[in-house]
Order: structure tokens, then sequence, then C-alpha cells
């Protein structure tokens, strides 16, 4: 549902564009003294080089993929003079690259809503800079290269705040966090941000004094950046399996139902997605979860065993295993809590017990029931629903719902 | 022996430091006198800050070879600053960044004062032979004015300025080295690694420069800015590196506690692999595999029932196969992780014996010789494991272990890793083991008569005493090395 609509959206929005490029194109070709020919070629240049660049992606801290289009926008505004030349390239670039992504199917990184979300993003930007650009020029009287870096300035601050506006309602089809996800993705992206526009900024102006040497500049100093993005994302992608791997530890010492963490991990991730909690809280969610039975470990101790144990103890020895490791104090506290009801007799809402360690219970729980017990789907959801008079919070028994009809294991 | 050691590298500090100090000071006063200041200040001051920040904040990328791009700040610099005033500009910047604020903090006198002489002397030298090409590239007028066509020649003498810059560098780091700590550094091996990235860094520099004498201070935000950012993404990349590294050898650390008789033996096998590893001449990259090989060399004995490790009796069939599939484990468990593969691989061969017998992992061929990897941590792990107490015996001495090795040397363990390993362990002083001669049987002995706590104790005080050895003051105050 929220998938169809944002494609409908997102076909208005490219039909927009073409439109929009047409308009462009006839009213600039009818003001200008040059012919049809000379007005369009630099429009077609501008919008290619807004093509080739958009399709590069950089993958942000927040875990979202950034299009570097909005950098070659950035030199054009500041190049192209004729404002209908200037719109018809961004309307024609932004057309095409709205069909590249589609032809080469980049929705593994890339998905409806971000396309939507640069469109909108790349026309504000341009109509705010010429704006700001304008009035600078008249009011101030600065050095022209000093209006020029002040405007991108104003114009890509109000770009940042139309593109995140933009990218949290398209996620409030899913999320319930606009607020708090909005605030979040703009902190946490905005080193990558500011480094493409101030990559776009020093080629607009170094162009017209330096001709080909401008690429060098522009790109060589963001490369660098560029590529530690980049490492820092497939860091984190390693990071993430080996965490994978040592959660397995009891799995493979037999101590634990293979494939139970995993599992739980999945479905816990799902869960939260579907609650809107925001991506770094994910990422701990899922590292938490993925290691919420390795206190199980401890059980090769057969002296331990014969005297018996309880779930508490499961996530205390869980808890102070993963805090011998730096850097994972709150995946921990999250491991340590996971047992706990979510409230106690009487009281509304245990409010210390975190929503990360909620989820985990009701996922683990789920797939106990569904694997270990060999329930059926619905059988596992009603024994979530039955205990959630302390147990399991009804807010992510329903959310288990939604996930578990979306995955198509049961209908309504 | 070791104390005079200590007095005579104190003594080379010294004089080193007063000769590098006055050397710097000397580079700065006949400067003064030949170059003029750049003017106005506040570009220099902005420079300056820049090449002081990321001198101070140089980010580890790879074992012992620090990315800084302060050579490139130089480079900016001196071509903004032109051929009157590049040398003594720039050489000013290096001196500000002697100290960093640990030094001060500490108040080490070492490290700044050889700096001082080091980094002064360096910077002079490149920027110097930079300002000798500039008067060349510059037009007949004598004035620093830069056109368009002169940007790809001033890029390439900045190139060429910043490679001189880190031979140099490196030239001079090593002497201090070699005449403070008497170990040759290897030094021409590390040249392609830094002198490379280091062109890199001087070409870009060059462009930049112009690109500031071209457009005017106002491309100086947009400069920085993207400098800091790629300087913040990558150090940001290194601390998740290092996190994930942490997470790995806490967690293990923290399973193996668990274990009475295991406790600390990956930290020991890491570290005694590393030991052997530096002494075969090992680079940064290889180190850093062995050491990752070694902390995951038994992290597979933790899916293995704590019965069958700590069982005193002879081990039964099964049993035996289950305590062997350890190995298998570590293959199962961690090759899911890509970088991992090929410290899996390491790992799961420290079972396999020099002569190809022994327990192979999945990857190497049985009758084959395990990697020269394989062969160190096998040394180690034997070493560590004849050294510490067990279930069914306490811990064998030293000089019984060495024995040990070197009677299967030839056969499960590579002589030339057994020499090199007996000879730095004996040169660092270190002791492991029990502290009386204690034999093989005798250990099995004393456990059967329950001696075996005893001896526990006993090497926790080794273990402290051990620890205490390895914090010799010479460590902290190395000048650092491949700085730029």
């Amino acid at each position: 549902m929220a998938e169809l609509r944002l494609r409908t959206l997102t076909f208005a929005a490219w039909t927009g564009l073409l439109v929009g490029a047409a308009a462009f194109t006839i009213s600039g070709v009818s003001q200008t003294a040059v012919g049809f020919i000379d007005w369009f070629l630099p429009v077609l240049v501008w919008a290619t080089a807004i093509t080739v660049v958009s399709i590069i992606t950089v993958p942000a801290p927040s875990g979202s993929h950034l299009s570097l289009g909005i950098g070659a926008a950035v030199g054009a505004a500041i190049l192209v003079p004729d404002h209908a030349a200037l719109g018809a390239a961004i309307c024609l670039g932004l057309a095409a690259t709205g069909l590249v992504e589609r032809g080469l199917s980049m929705t593994t990184s890339r998905s409806d809503g971000d396309f939507l979300t640069d469109a909108i993003g790349m026309a504000a930007y341009a109509f705010s800079y010429r704006f700001v650009f304008e009035a600078f020029d008249v009011q101030l009287t600065l050095d022209p290269s000093w209006t020029i870096v002040a405007s991108v300035a104003v114009a890509g601050t109000v770009w940042f705040v139309i593109r995140a506006l933009v990218a949290a309602l398209v996620g409030l089809e899913r999320s319930d966090l606009a607020g708090r996800y909005l605030w979040l993705l703009a902190l946490e992206d905005w080193a990558v941000v500011v480094s493409i526009f101030a990559a776009g900024a020093l080629f607009g102006l170094t162009w017209p004094l330096m001709g080909a040497w401008a690429f060098a500049v522009a790109i060589l100093p963001y490369a660098f950046g560029h590529l530690a993005f980049e490492r820092y994302h497939s860091t984190r992608v390693t990071y993430g399996q080996t965490i994978r791997a040592l959660a397995q530890i009891p799995e493979v010492a037999g101590l634990a139902p293979s494939g139970h963490s995993t599992r739980t991990a999945d479905l816990a991730i799902a869960i939260a997605q579907e609650m809107g909690l925001h991506p770094n809280e994910v990422m701990e969610l899922e590292y938490a979860a993925l290691m919420h039975d390795v206190g199980r470990i401890t059980l090769n101790e057969p002296a331990i065993v014969k005297a018996g144990y309880t779930d508490e103890d499961i996530a205390r020895w869980g808890s102070q295993i993963i805090a011998e490791a730096p850097y994972l104090e709150h995946v921990s506290t999250l491991v340590a809590q996971q047992h706990r009801p979510y409230r106690s007799p009487g009281v509304a809402m245990d409010p210390d017990v975190p929503i990360a360690s909620k989820i985990i219970k009701v996922a683990s729980a789920y797939d106990d029931a569904r694997i270990e017990m060999g329930l059926s789907p619905i059988e596992s959801l009603e024994r979530i629903h039955q205990g959630s008079a302390y147990e399991y919070d009804p807010h992510i028994g329903s959310s288990l719902r939604r996930v578990l009809v979306f995955r198509g294991e049961i209908t309504f | 022996m070791f104390q005079d050691e200590l007095t005579r590298q104190l003594r080379e500090k010294k004089r080193i430091a007063i000769v590098f100090a006055a050397l710097g000071v000397a580079i700065l006063a006949v400067l003064f006198f030949t170059q003029s200041f750049p003017r106005p200040f506040w570009p220099w001051a902005t420079f300056a800050a820049a090449a002081v920040f990321f001198e101070w904040n140089a980010v580890e990328v790879n074992d012992k070879l620090f990315a800084s791009p302060s050579v490139m700040v130089m480079m900016t610099a001196a071509v903004a600053f032109g051929p009157e005033s590049a040398v003594l500009g720039t050489a000013a910047m290096a001196a500000l960044a002697m100290a960093t604020p640990a030094d001060i903090r500490e108040r080490r006198w070492f490290q700044p004062a050889a700096n001082l002489g080091q980094l002064v002397a360096t910077t002079a030298v490149s920027t110097g032979v930079l300002a000798v090409l500039m008067v060349q590239i510059g037009d007949e007028s004598g004035e620093w004015t830069v056109s368009t066509s002169m940007v790809g020649l001033i890029a390439i003498a900045t190139g060429l300025a910043a490679a001189i810059y880190g031979i140099v560098n490196l030239g001079l780091v090593s002497f201090i080295f070699r005449r403070v700590y008497g170990a040759s550094m290897n030094t021409w091996s590390h040249v392609p690694a830094i002198v490379l990235p280091l062109i890199g860094m001087g070409f870009l520099g060059g462009l930049l420069g112009t690109t500031y004498l071209l457009i005017g201070p106002a491309s100086l935000p947009l400069i920085a800015i993207v400098f800091f950012t790629g300087y913040m993404a990558f150090e940001s990349y290194a601390g998740l590196r290092e996190a994930q590294l942490s997470t790995l050898a806490g967690f293990i650390k923290a399973l193996e506690a668990k274990d009475l008789y295991t406790r600390g033996h990956t930290e020991r096998v890491a570290y005694l692999s590393n030991m052997i590893g530096q002494h075969l001449g090992f680079n940064g990259t290889q180190l850093e595999r062995l050491r990752w090989a070694a902390l995951i060399h038994d992290v597979g004995k933790l899916a293995v029932p704590r019965e069958v490790i700590r069982k005193k009796s002879r081990l039964t069939e099964d049993e035996y196969k289950e305590m062997q599939g350890h190995v298998h484990h570590v293959e199962n468990l961690l090759s899911e992780v890509e970088f991992l593969r090929p410290m899996v691989e390491i790992a799961s061969n420290h079972h396999a014996h020099f002569d190809g017998k022994g327990y192979h992992g999945s990857t190497g061929d049985k009758g084959e010789t395990p990697s020269l990897e394989a062969r160190i941590l096998a040394v180690a792990d034997s070493f560590d494991a004849m050294t510490s107490t067990r279930s069914y015996r306490v811990a064998m001495s030293q000089v019984y272990a060495f024995a040990e090795l070197r009677r299967f040397a030839g056969t499960q363990f590579d002589p030339e890793v057994v020499e090199a390993f007996i000879e730095v362990l004996t040169a660092s002083g270190e002791q492991y083991g029990s502290p009386v001669e204690i034999s093989e049987d005798e250990a099995r002995r004393r456990a059967e008569h329950g001696f075996g706590d005893l001896s526990a104790r006993a090497r926790m005080k080794y273990d402290e005493l051990r620890q205490s050895a390895r914090q010799r003051p010479a460590e902290s105050d190395k000048p650092e090395a491949n700085r730029g």
C-alpha cells in the first residue's frame, strides 16, 4: 500500500520533471538571442553530468546511500547563467537519472523514496541558490567568490532541511518517530553532505580559471573522503559479521538451539523497523538480539547445569561477557534486561525496560514457540498475545502481528 | 645489563635532543634572515593551524603507518606563499608541530626536541627544493603570479617536494632510532608505502595552492571542509576498525575467563606470536594478520564441552575427535567474516606439523608444510600450553619447554621459528612457567598430588612480575616514525 503510493508519487514527480524540462526549454529559447542548438547544448552537457554523477552513491553513516548528484547541481547553479537553462538541465538530468536507476535496478541500495527526495531537494536547491545569490549580489558588496561561497552555504542549508523533511515524510509511511528520525538523520549525515557541497562549489569556482584542472581540484580531495566513507561502511558490515559469528559459539557447542539467534535477530529487526526505530537503535538491537543467548556458553560447566539456572542468569552471564568488549556497553545492558517483563502488576509500564530488550523478548519467545515447540505461526502469536498481561508488551505483539501479515505467514 | 642499556639509551637521547634542537633553531634563524615572513598573517595562521592539527592527529592506518595530510597543507601553503617566503613560512609551521598535547602533558623532552630538528630540517629541505622550482616555473618578472598554464608544472613540483619530504623524514627518523635503540628499522622497505601516498598528497597540495592563488581566500573554507570531513571519515573508519579488534579480543577473553586453566592463553599466544613475527622481520600487515590469527586460534575450543577440555585422564576416541573438532569450529564460525578469511586459514592450521603430519584445517593438505604464520602460531601455542597449568599437570619450567621445542624441531615445529623464538624470548628477559625446574613427568605427578592450585597461585605471581617487566620506560618515548 505504502509502496504503491510512493510509486505513484515518484511517477508523478518524474512526469513533472519532463514537463518542467519542456517548459524551461520553450521559455529559454524564446528569450535567448542565440539559436536553439547553442542554447540547448550546454543544457544537454549539464543534464548528462547530473545524471552521471547522480548514479554514484556514497554510503552515509546513517546507513542510507546518498547520491552525489547534488554536487553536480551545485556546480551547475554557479556556472550556468541563464535561469531557464539551469532549470532545463536539472529537470532533464533528474528525469534521466530516474530512468537509469530503474534500468540498472539499483533498488538494493536506493528505493523509490530516495529518488523522490533527491528530485525535490535538488529543485529546491537550484531555486534557493539563484534567489540567495541575486539577493547577496545586490545587498552585500563582497568579493564575487565570497558571494558564491556564502550563497552555496545558505542554499545548502535550505536543501538540507527540505531534503530531511521529505525523507522523513517518505519514511513516515512506515515510521512513527518522524521528529526524532529527522533530527538524528540530519546529525549523522552532515559530514558527507557538506563535503559533497564543498566539492561542487570548488568545481564551480575553479572551472572558469583553471579549466580541466578543476576536475582534479574538485574530485581528488573529495575522493579521499568518499573512500573513507566506503571503508567505514564495509568495516561496519564486517563488524556485524564478526558479532554474528561470535553469537553462534553457544549454538556450535550445542548449548542453544541451532539458528535461534539469527532468526530472533531477523524478526527483531523487522519489528523494530516496523515500529520506526532509528537506524542506530536497530543496529544495536540487531547486535543484542544476535548475542542474547551468548550467556549459555556458561552452561558447558556441568556444575552450573547441576545447580540449576534461570533466564535471568542467562541474561546476566551474557551481558557480562558482552561488557568485556569495549563499545558494546549499551548492547550489554540490552541483553541484561531481555528477560524482564514489560510491566509489573499494578504498574502501568516499567519505564526502565528498553524497547529493544522488550522486542528481543517477544522475538525470542515467538521463535521458541515456532521452532522448539513446533507450533504454527498463528498459535505462536497467540502465545505472545496471551502473555501480554505482564510478559510481552502488547504494542510489540501487534507490531509482530503486522510483520507476520506482511510476510504472509498469517492472513487476516 | 638491562640497566646499562637504559643508561646508554638515555645518554644517546640527550645527545640527539641537543643536536637536533640546535639544528632546528639554526635552520629557523638562517631562514629568518634570508626569507620574508608570509603576509598577510591570517592565511598563514589558518594553514599553520591545519598543519598542526593534522600532525597532532595522525591516523594510524596500518600498523605504524600514519596517514596525516599535514604534508599536503605544507605544500598548499608553500605555493600560496610563493618562493620568497615559502621556506620560512612552512618551517615555522613545522616548528609549531614539534610537541603534541600528550608530550606537553607528560613533560616529554626527547620527542619534541628531536622533532623540532627533524621536522624543521625535513620541511626546509623539501620546500627549499620547491622554492627553486617555483622560481623556474614563474615568469621573468620575478613576481609570483600564477596562470592556468602553470598549474600542471606546479603540481608536479609539489609532488616531487613531498617525495623528498618523505625520504628525508624517513632517513632522519631511522637515524634517531638506530642511535638510540641500536636496532635497525629496516628503513628502505618502508619507502614505497610512505613516499607514494606523499607524492599524491603533494600533487594535490600544489593544485590547492594554485586554487588559493587564483580564487583568493574564499577557497579556504571549501578546501578546509573537504579535508576535515574526509579526515573525520577516515578517523571514524579507523575507530571502527579498532572497535572490531577490541570487540573480538574482549569477547574471547571473557569467554576464556570462564575457565581457570585457559585464562589469558589467547592473549599470551598473540603477544608471543607478535614477538616472533617482529624478530623474523614481518611488516605491519603481516604482523597484524598474525595477531588476528592468534586471537582467533582457540575460538573453536570455546565450543568444546568443558569436561573434555578439563579431563584429567586420557581422552576416549570420541572425546579426542571432539577436541580436534575445535579446529573446524573456528572455520565454521568465522569463515563468514570476509576479512578474517586469511587469518582463519592460519588459525585452522595451528595444529599442523612442520613435516606435514598433525592435524590440518580444511584448507591445508595433509603432508604439506603449513604457512610460516601457522608455524609461528604452533610454537607460541605449544610453549604457552607447556608453561601453563592444565587440569592434568602443573606448569613446566621455561627451560624444560625450550628443550621440548628443540626436541620436536624439524618434525612438529619449524626449527628456524623455534630458534628465533628462544632467541627473542631470552633477550627479552621475560620468564614464563614454573620458577623451579619441572619436567613433564614431574608436572603430572605434582598435579596428581594436588599441587596444581599451589602452582596456579605461583603462576599468577609470575603474571604480575611479567606485567611489570613489560612496562619498560623506553617504549613510550620513541620518536614517532613515518610521520607525514
